[in-house]
C-alpha cells in the first residue's frame, strides 16, 4: 500500500511526446524550486490539457504539476481549502466567503502596472475592498445560436425582443426538432440572472442591495413559463446546454450555448448559422449576455505562497504568448486582456466579431456579493417559474427575502 | 479469568472499534459540533451561535421540502421493492432447472454502480430526445418524445428514478427470499395440502409468508436503511454543472450543496445533517420495534 | 382439469419471468450497442437494434485517450476492491467473533455503539471525515482510499449474527483441547464458516468497485483516480462523447460481472447460512 506520491502526477496516461520532450520522467515542469499544485477544471475542448502542462513544464523557478478534475469543481476546491493538501494555484471564481475567510491570497501587487489591460467587466468580481482576489485567465461568454436556414424556412426574423424570441421558439416547433434549447432543466441553470439585465434590472446594487425587487422583474420571468408551456423547448437531451451537441444534431432550432463551442459550429454548419443576444424585455430592457472569468488564486494554506504568486504572476500576467493560446487556441474565448483582444485576428470577423461586439455592449458579470446560498434559492424559483408556471410575484417574493438575508450576512462580515 | 475474557474481547473487538471510533465517531462529534458555530468555510469556527443553524434549517422550506420528499420516497420504494423481488423469489423459486439463469439474470444488475445505471438511464434509455429507447418506442405508436427527467407535470422524473433503484436492488433482495424459502420445512406444505388447501393464495398467506418472517423483517430494515441513505442515483440522474432542480431533492443532495458545494456553510450543513440523523433514528428504531426486531434477533 | 390449470400457469410463469428477464437485460445490450457504435448512429433518429458497423476500436480509442488515464484507474480499483475486501474482512470478521462469543460485561454496549453508526448518513460526516484524512497526509494516497472505509459495520453486523449461530459444538471440543480463542478462530471457526466470508467479501467489493464519491475527493492526483472516476469525467466534461463514455461504462462493469457470475453460487450458499436475515 505505497502511496501515490504526488511526483508521480501525470506519469500514468498522459501522451508521451510533451512530457517527456521537457526532460523529465515525472512530468513535472523542468524547474528546480519548490513543488507546486496547480488545478484546472476538466475543459471540454481538446488539447487544453496538454497546452496547461506545457505552461507549467516551461517554468523554471518552481516544479509545477498540473491537475485536471473532472466532476463538481468548485465543491472539489472548496473542500480542498479547508486543508494543507489542497492546490498552491487553482482557477476559481473564487467565492466572497473564501475571501472573507481569508481562504485566498491578495494577489493586488501582481497587477501592477497592467491592472488597466483587464477587462473591468471580469476584474471587477475578483475585487473586493480594492484588492484583488483572483487574475481572471479568459472571458467567457454565453450567447444564443440560430440556425439561418431552420428560421427563413419557417418565416421567422432573428428576434430582437423576448416576446419575439417565445414567439420564434413557438413557430420553429415541430414534430422532431424543438424551437429552442435552454438546457436540460430548462434554462433556470443558465439563464440565471440574464433575463433579470434583459429586462433593465440586476442582481444586485452597486450599494449592495438586491437588484430585482421591482414589479418587472416577475413579468419578465413570468414570460419564460410560455417557452415550457407552448412546448417549445428542447428537454433531455444528452449532452447540456454547454455543449453544441443538440443544435448541431438538428434537435434544436436554436441553443443557448458558450463562445466555446463557435469553432465546433462553424466547422459543421458554415455559414449556416448566426448569433444573438439574450433579447430584451420591456421599455427599460436591453439585450444581456453573462460574461465571466475563472480566476487564478492562490490557496492561503499553501506552503510556497510567494511562489505561487510568482507562478501566477509569471502565467497569467507575463506571458502573454501562452495566454493567447490559451484563449483563442482550444474553442474561443476571449482573452482577460484588453491588448490582446485587440490583437486577435480570429475575434475579428463574422460570430466571432458578433460574440465580442455583445460582450463589450450587453456583458454583465455576476457580481461577488451574488452568493451560492442566493443563487441556489433564485435558481429553484425560476425553475419553479419556468417549468410549473409558479406564480413569479410570489416566488421571488421569497428570493428577494432571502437574498437580503445573504447580503446583510456578508456585509456584517466586511471589515 | 474474567478479566482475561476482557483482554480478548479487546483483542478481537479492539482494531475495529478504534477504526470505527477513528473514522465515524470522531467526524461525527466534529459534526455535531459544528452544527453549533457558524462555520463559513471552516472546520474550526470560533463563532458559536447555539440553536440557531437548527432554527434557521428547520424554517428552510426547501430543506423541509427535501425531508417530505424523502418520506414520500421511502413509504414507495420500500413495499415496491419489497412486493417485486418477493413474487421475483417466488416465480424463480419454482420454475424446475432454468432456475439458476434467471437467479443470474435478475442478480447480474447489483454488480453494476449507480454511475453506470444512472449513465445508461439518463443517456440512452430514458433520454428526452427522439432517439432515446423509450422514446423510440413511444415513436413507434405515434407517440412525442417525452423528456422524462425534465417533465414536472406528470413528474414522470420519478418513474426514472424508480427504476434504476428497482433495477439495481431487485436481484439482491430476492436472493434473500431465495434463501429464506429454502428453509422452510416442505412438510407444511405437504400438511397444507392434506388439509386440503389449495396452492396458491392460501397456502402463501398461512404457510409462505409466516415462514418468511425473518427474512421480510430484515429486507424491510435494509430497504429504509438503503432508502434514507439515498444520494447517488438523484445526483447522477438530476444534477448538473449549475445545480440540482428543486423537484425530487432528497435531504441528503440538499445537504451537500449546503455544506459541501460553493455554499460551504459546514455550520447550516451539519445542522441539517443531524435533524436528518435524528429522524432515521426514530423511523428506524420505531420500525424495529414495531416489527419487534429483538425476537428474530435472539433466534439468530 | 386442475392439471391443465396448473400446466398453464406455469406456463405463464414462464413466460413473465422471460419477459422481465429480458426486460433486466436491456440496460446490458445498451451499453454494449452504444458502446461499439459511431457517435452518428446513436444518436441516429431511426433507430437500429445492431449498429451498422460494430467499431471494437472504441476500445483502444478509451485505453488510448490521453486525457483520462483508464488503464490505471482500472488497476487503481482492483488494487483498492482487493485490499479493502480482505481488510475489511480481517476486521470485521474478528469484532463480529468477538461480540458474538466472548463474554463481556459491556459488549452489548459496543455492539450497539457500532451498530448506530449504520443510522448515520454518510454525508453527515463527509466533510470532517475529508478534513481528518487530509491532515493525515493521505490524500491522493491508495491509504487515504483505502483505510478509512475498512470498518464496515455492516459487515461486523452480518459477521456476529452468522456466529450467534455457529454450532458451539465444534468449538467446545476445541478449548477442550487446549485452544485459546484466538487459535479456535483461526483453526475452527474460519475454515467453517467460508460461505458467510464469500458472501461478505463479494458486496463488499462491489461497495468498493462501485463507490464514487470518496475517490473524487480522496484521489485527487490523476494517478490515484479509480474507475468511477474516470467515468465521470466523461460524462462532466463541456462536450460529451457518447459512444467513448457508454464504451468506457462498458469496460468499467466487466471485471466485475466475471467476478460475479464466478462467485455467485458462493454468495446465495452465504446468504443462505448466514444471518444476513
Amino acid at each position: 500500500m505505497r502511496g501515490i506520491s504526488r511526483r508521480a502526477l501525470l506519469a500514468a496516461g498522459v501522451g508521451g511526446g510533451l512530457v517527456t520532450a521537457c526532460g523529465s520522467n515525472t512530468g513535472r515542469g523542468g524547474g528546480s524550486g519548490p513543488a507546486l499544485s496547480q488545478w484546472y477544471h476538466q475543459y471540454g475542448e481538446a488539447g487544453t490539457q496538454q497546452a496547461v502542462q506545457r505552461y507549467a513544464a516551461a517554468y523554471r523557478k518552481a516544479d509545477v504539476g498540473v491537475q485536471w478534475r473532472p466532476g463538481d469543481y468548485d465543491q472539489q476546491t472548496a473542500a480542498a481549502l479547508l486543508t494543507d493538501s489542497g492546490p498552491d494555484v487553482f482557477e476559481g471564481s473564487p467565492t466572497l466567503d473564501q475571501i472573507q475567510g481569508g481562504q485566498v491570497v491578495d494577489l493586488t501587487d501582481l497587477l501592477d502596472g497592467v491592472r488597466d489591460d483587464f477587462n473591468p467587466a471580469v476584474l471587477t468580481p475578483k475585487t473586493y475592498e480594492g484588492k484583488i482576489w483572483g487574475i481572471p485567465q479568459v472571458i467567457d461568454m454565453q450567447l444564443l445560436y440560430y440556425r439561418k436556414s431552420l428560421l427563413a424556412d419557417a418565416g421567422v426574423e432573428p428576434p430582437t425582443t423576448l416576446d419575439a424570441l417565445i414567439d420564434a421558439a413557438g413557430k420553429l416547433t415541430s414534430g422532431k426538432v424543438k424551437g429552442l434549447f435552454l438546457g436540460n432543466d430548462g434554462g433556470a441553470g443558465v439563464l440565471g440572472g440574464t433575463p433579470l439585465y434583459a429586462a433593465g434590472l440586476r442582481l444586485v446594487t452597486d450599494d449592495g442591495k438586491v437588484g430585482f425587487d421591482d414589479p418587472s422583474a416577475a413579468r419578465t420571468l413570468g414570460k419564460l413559463h410560455r417557452l415550457h408551456a407552448d412546448r417549445s423547448l428542447l428537454l433531455g437531451a444528452p449532452a447540456d446546454w454547454s455543449d453544441p451537441s443538440a443544435f448541431l444534431q438538428g434537435l434544436t432550432a436554436m441553443q443557448w450555448s458558450g463562445l466555446w463551442a463557435l469553432p465546433q459550429v462553424q466547422k459543421e454548419l458554415g455559414d449556416d448559422f448566426g448569433v444573438l443576444p439574450f433579447p430584451k424585455d420591456g421599455a427599460h430592457g436591453r439585450p444581456s449576455v453573462p460574461v465571466g472569468a475563472y480566476g487564478a488564486a492562490v490557496s492561503a494554506r499553501s506552503r510556497h505562497k510567494e511562489a505561487a504568486k510568482a507562478y501566477v504572476k509569471w502565467l497569467w500576467v507575463e506571458r502573454t504568448d501562452y495566454q493567447e493560446d490559451f484563449a483563442l487556441s482550444y474553442g474561443f474565448h476571449i482573452p482577460a486582456r484588453i491588448s490582446l483582444a485587440k490583437k486577435a485576428t480570429e475575434l475579428r470577423s463574422g460570430a466571432a466579431a458578433d460574440a465580442v461586439r455583445f460582450t463589450t455592449e450587453y456583458g454583465y458579470a455576476q457580481p461577488l456579493l451574488w452568493t451560492p446560498a442566493g443563487q441556489t434559492a433564485y435558481q429553484d424559483a425560476l425553475s419553479r417559474i419556468i417549468k410549473d408556471g409558479a406564480s413569479p410575484e410570489s416566488e421571488l417574493r421569497a428570493v428577494v427575502r432571502k437574498v437580503s438575508a445573504e447580503l446583510d450576512r456578508v456585509k456584517k462580515k466586511s471589515s | 479469568m474474567r478479566r482475561n475474557r476482557a483482554l480478548w474481547f479487546w483483542v478481537f473487538v479492539g482494531p475495529f472499534a478504534l477504526g470505527l471510533a477513528l473514522f465515524t465517531y470522531v467526524p461525527l462529534l466534529w459534526s455535531v459540533a459544528l452544527s453549533f458555530f457558524d462555520a463559513h468555510n471552516t472546520v474550526t469556527p470560533t463563532r458559536f451561535v447555539g440553536l440557531d443553524n437548527y432554527t434557521a434549517m428547520l424554517r428552510d422550506d426547501a430543506f423541509v421540502d427535501s425531508l417530505r420528499t424523502f418520506l414520500v420516497f421511502t413509504a414507495f420504494i420500500v413495499p415496491v421493492t419489497y412486493v417485486f423481488s418477493l413474487s421475483l423469489a417466488l416465480m424463480v423459486n419454482r420454475v424446475g432447472r432454468v432456475r439458476a439463469f434467471f437467479r443470474s439474470v435478475f442478480f447480474l444488475p447489483a454488480a453494476c454502480s449507480y454511475v453506470v445505471a444512472a449513465l445508461v438511464w439518463k443517456m440512452s434509455l430514458f433520454s428526452g430526445v427522439r432517439f432515446g429507447l423509450v422514446n423510440t418506442v413511444l415513436g413507434w405508436f405515434g407517440g412525442d418524445p417525452v423528456a422524462w427527467l425534465s417533465t414536472t407535470e406528470p413528474p414522470w422524473y420519478w418513474l426514472v428514478i424508480v427504476t434504476v433503484r428497482l433495477w439495481l436492488q431487485t436481484g439482491f433482495y430476492m436472493i434473500l427470499f431465495l434463501a429464506g424459502l429454502q428453509r422452510i420445512d416442505p412438510a407444511l406444505y405437504e400438511a397444507a395440502a392434506v388439509d386440503g388447501a389449495r396452492p396458491g393464495w392460501t397456502v402463501l398467506r398461512h404457510i409462505t409468508l409466516p415462514q418468511l418472517r425473518a427474512t421480510s423483517v430484515a429486507v424491510v430494515l435494509l430497504l429504509v436503511v438503503n432508502a434514507f441513505q439515498a444520494f447517488d442515483e438523484f445526483y447522477n440522474l438530476l444534477s448538473d454543472a449549475r445545480g440540482y432542480p428543486p423537484y425530487a431533492r432528497p435531504p441528503l443532495v440538499y445537504l451537500y450543496y449546503t455544506a459541501l458545494g460553493q455554499g460551504q456553510n459546514l455550520g447550516l450543513g451539519s445542522a441539517g445533517a443531524v435533524i436528518l440523523a435524528l429522524v432515521v433514528a426514530v423511523v428506524t428504531v420505531g420500525q424495529a420495534r414495531w416489527l419487534r426486531l429483538g425476537r428474530t434477533d435472539a433466534d439468530g | 382439469m386442475d392439471d391443465a390449470l396448473v400446466r398453464a400457469g406455469r406456463a405463464l410463469r414462464l413466460v413473465l419471468l422471460i419477459a422481465l428477464a429480458l426486460l433486466f437485460l436491456i440496460p446490458f445490450y445498451l451499453l454494449v450497442r452504444n458502446g461499439l457504435s459511431s457517435e452518428q448512429d446513436i444518436t441516429s433518429p431511426e433507430w437500429t437494434f445492431v449498429p451498422g458497423e460494430l467499431r471494437w476500436g472504441n476500445v483502444r480509442e478509451l485505453f488510448d485517450d490521453p486525457s483520462v488515464p483508464f488503464a490505471r484507474s482500472l488497476l487503481n480499483s482492483a488494487l483498492i476492491a482487493v485490499a479493502t475486501t480482505l481488510g475489511t474482512l480481517l476486521l470485521a470478521s474478528l469484532a463480529g467473533y468477538g461480540l458474538a462469543r466472548i463474554p463481556y460485561r459491556h459488549a452489548n454496549k459496543v455492539f450497539y455503539g457500532i451498530l448506530g453508526t449504520l443510522l448515520v448518513p454518510a454525508a453527515v460526516t463527509f466533510v470532517p471525515s475529508f478534513v481528518l484524512v487530509s491532515s493525515l497526509g493521505w490524500i491522493s494516497t491508495l491509504r487515504g482510499l483505502i483505510v478509512p472505509t475498512l470498518f464496515s459495520a455492516f459487515a461486523c453486523f452480518v459477521f456476529r449474527q452468522y456466529f450467534l449461530g455457529f454450532p458451539r459444538e465444534l468449538e467446545d471440543a476445541a478449548q477442550v483441547d487446549g485452544l485459546g480463542y484466538w487459535r479456535t478462530y483461526w483453526l475452527v471457526v474460519v475454515p467453517n464458516a467460508r460461505p458467510v466470508f464469500a458472501a461478505v467479501g463479494t458486496i463488499v467489493f462491489l461497495g468498493a468497485w462501485n463507490s464514487f464519491l470518496w475517490p473524487l475527493v480522496i484521489g485527487q492526483d490523476q494517478s490515484a483516480w479509480t474507475v468511477q472516476v474516470a467515468l465521470s469525467s466523461f460524462t462532466t466534461s463541456q462536450v460529451i462523447r457518447l459512444h467513448e463514455l457508454f464504451v468506457a461504462a462498458a469496460v468499467s462493469i466487466l471485471p466485475l460481472l466475471l467476478v460475479f457470475l464466478c462467485f455467485q453460487r458462493w454468495i446465495v450458499a452465504g446468504v443462505e447460512r448466514s444471518g444476513i436475515d
